[in-house]
């Protein structure tokens, strides 16, 4: 379970700040999908990273009782100067992981070959996207943050995300960002709509997208 | 205890795997790979050592050579101005790292500083065993006192870069003016000369430098009786402490509203 209670956060912009979340309660149980709504600049990917512990909130409280990968998109969380297989091997070593294991599994997982050797910096945002789903999956986290990126890469791909996530471990917990009304419907069971600072939670689903498709 | 246990295993996880990417991001895996860290001390020690036995003749006081004495007191202040030019902007080159919530910010200034002082470590004891087979240096006369003086001048050096490093992220005025005063200091290092050596009535003045402190110490552990130490092994732990708490207080204040893209 993750609970966050009351959560704000806000970024300074030249001589103001931008308040992005106000006082934001929400909960994730173990094995819950929940969708987070919201245009661009609402706040999504701040909540994730929040969420995730990248980024501390200015006030409230995030308690975490189950494993959370980071947060899963395009970048973040690697070295760019450094290869696919050190960045592997570094998650591996901090994460008390095998490598061997990690390595087999992710040259399967991204099919990226020999761009494996290449610095990560050389990687598209897809390639980035492969490699970050494959190296969460080989850890196994209770709790998934996905940030806008279930829908990238071509259809094996997406094929191969959905059966890892949805199939294979359908039974843990996921928060899912994105733009996208379908993804949301068909993945989660609760969602987060935010605008304006202001974060609601809908219990169902169809509220929610009508909520977010009126903003 | 357990969990007790399991932080204290996490920890050293998160620390190997720290020191070994930086090694590998810095170094590369090409030829001398992580030998390079000790390399820079190195050269600076012996160039430097060269000039002076050049330009002020062969031994100093006491028939201590130049090259010996220049050597150790030029690797300690190698390993402070790395210390510190590392330190500078060290969250906002590392934050993709706070994706990973076991790594702490704490952890990477102190990993830049561990990957320093082991390099000057090796650095002085690979220039150590050459001067001493030219028979110019000493095998060290009271190694008790040049570990805790060595010790010393590190805990000084990393509290110091515990400050430095938040205080780098909220000005960038302190990026610009550390060059100038790490090179000011070189005077208050106690790198060039013993605390016995200047006029009795600054004595009392540099005894205040944490810095001079721990070289009269290290000096002392390396030359014996050959120099009279004259230094309060106190101070540098006494003007580490505040350094420390402070630096803990601002790199906890700095992590709040750290931006990580």
């Amino acid at each position: 379970m993750i609970i966050c209670r009351h959560i704000s956060k806000s970024y300074s912009i030249g001589h103001g700040r931008k308040q992005v979340l106000t006082g934001l309660d929400f909960t994730i149980n173990r094995g819950e999908r929940v969708g987070i709504l919201g245009r661009n600049g609402a706040g999504k990917s701040t909540l994730i990273k929040l969420v995730g512990g990248v980024e501390l909130p200015d006030s409230g409280q995030i308690e975490r009782a189950m494993t959370t990968s980071w947060p899963l998109g395009f970048g973040g969380g690697f070295q760019g100067s450094l290869t696919g297989y050190d960045n592997a091997r570094f998650i591996a070593r901090i994460y008390g992981q095998d490598y061997r294991n990690m390595r087999d599994f992710i040259e399967e997982f991204t099919e990226l070959g020999r761009q494996l050797k290449m610095p990560v910096k050389t990687y598209s945002s897809g390639m980035k996207a492969r490699l970050a789903f494959a190296l969460s999956l080989a850890i196994e986290f209770d709790c998934y943050l996905i940030d806008e990126v279930i829908l990238v890469g071509d259809q094996d791909f997406q094929k191969k995300c959905h059966d890892e996530f949805f199939v294979k471990r359908g039974n843990r917990a996921m928060v899912l960002a994105s733009h996208n009304p379908d993804t949301i419907r068909s993945y989660c069971s609760r969602a987060v709509v935010l605008d304006k600072g202001q974060g609601t939670v809908y219990n169902d689903i169809e509220e929610a997208l009508s909520v977010y498709s009126a903003l | 205890m357990a969990s007790l246990r399991a932080g204290w295993n996490i920890q050293v996880r998160v620390i190997k795997a720290l020191m070994i990417r930086e090694l590998t991001t810095r170094f590369g895996r090409e030829n001398f790979g992580f030998l390079w860290m000790m390399v820079e001390p190195l050269m600076f020690a012996s160039l430097v050592g060269v000039m002076w036995t050049v330009m002020r003749g062969p031994s100093e006081r006491n028939g201590i050579s130049t090259a010996a004495f220049v050597a150790s007191g030029y690797i300690p202040l190698t390993l402070f101005r790395h210390v510190v030019s590392r330190a500078i902007g060290v969250f906002t080159a590392n934050s993709s790292l706070m994706y990973h919530r076991q790594i702490k910010i704490i952890d990477f200034i102190f990993v830049r500083f561990l990957i320093e002082m082991i390099g000057a470590m090796m650095a002085f004891i690979f220039i150590g065993i050459v001067l001493w087979s030219l028979g110019l240096m000493p095998m060290p006369a009271e190694p008790a006192y040049l570990l805790i003086g060595w010790g010393l001048y590190c805990l000084f050096t990393f509290s110091l870069s515990l400050v430095l490093a938040p205080l780098s992220e909220y000005s960038e005025v302190l990026e610009k003016i550390i060059p100038v005063t790490t090179y000011v200091m070189i005077p208050f290092s106690g790198a060039f000369s013993m605390n016995s050596w200047l006029a009795p009535s600054v004595r009392g003045y540099f005894i205040y430098s944490p810095f001079v402190d721990a070289m009269e110490m290290i000096r002392y552990g390396i030359f014996g009786h050959l120099v009279t130490p004259i230094y309060d092994a106190m101070i540098p732990v006494y003007a580490s402490l505040p350094f420390m708490v402070l630096g803990l207080i601002l790199c906890r204040r700095i992590r709040r509203t750290l931006v990580v893209e």
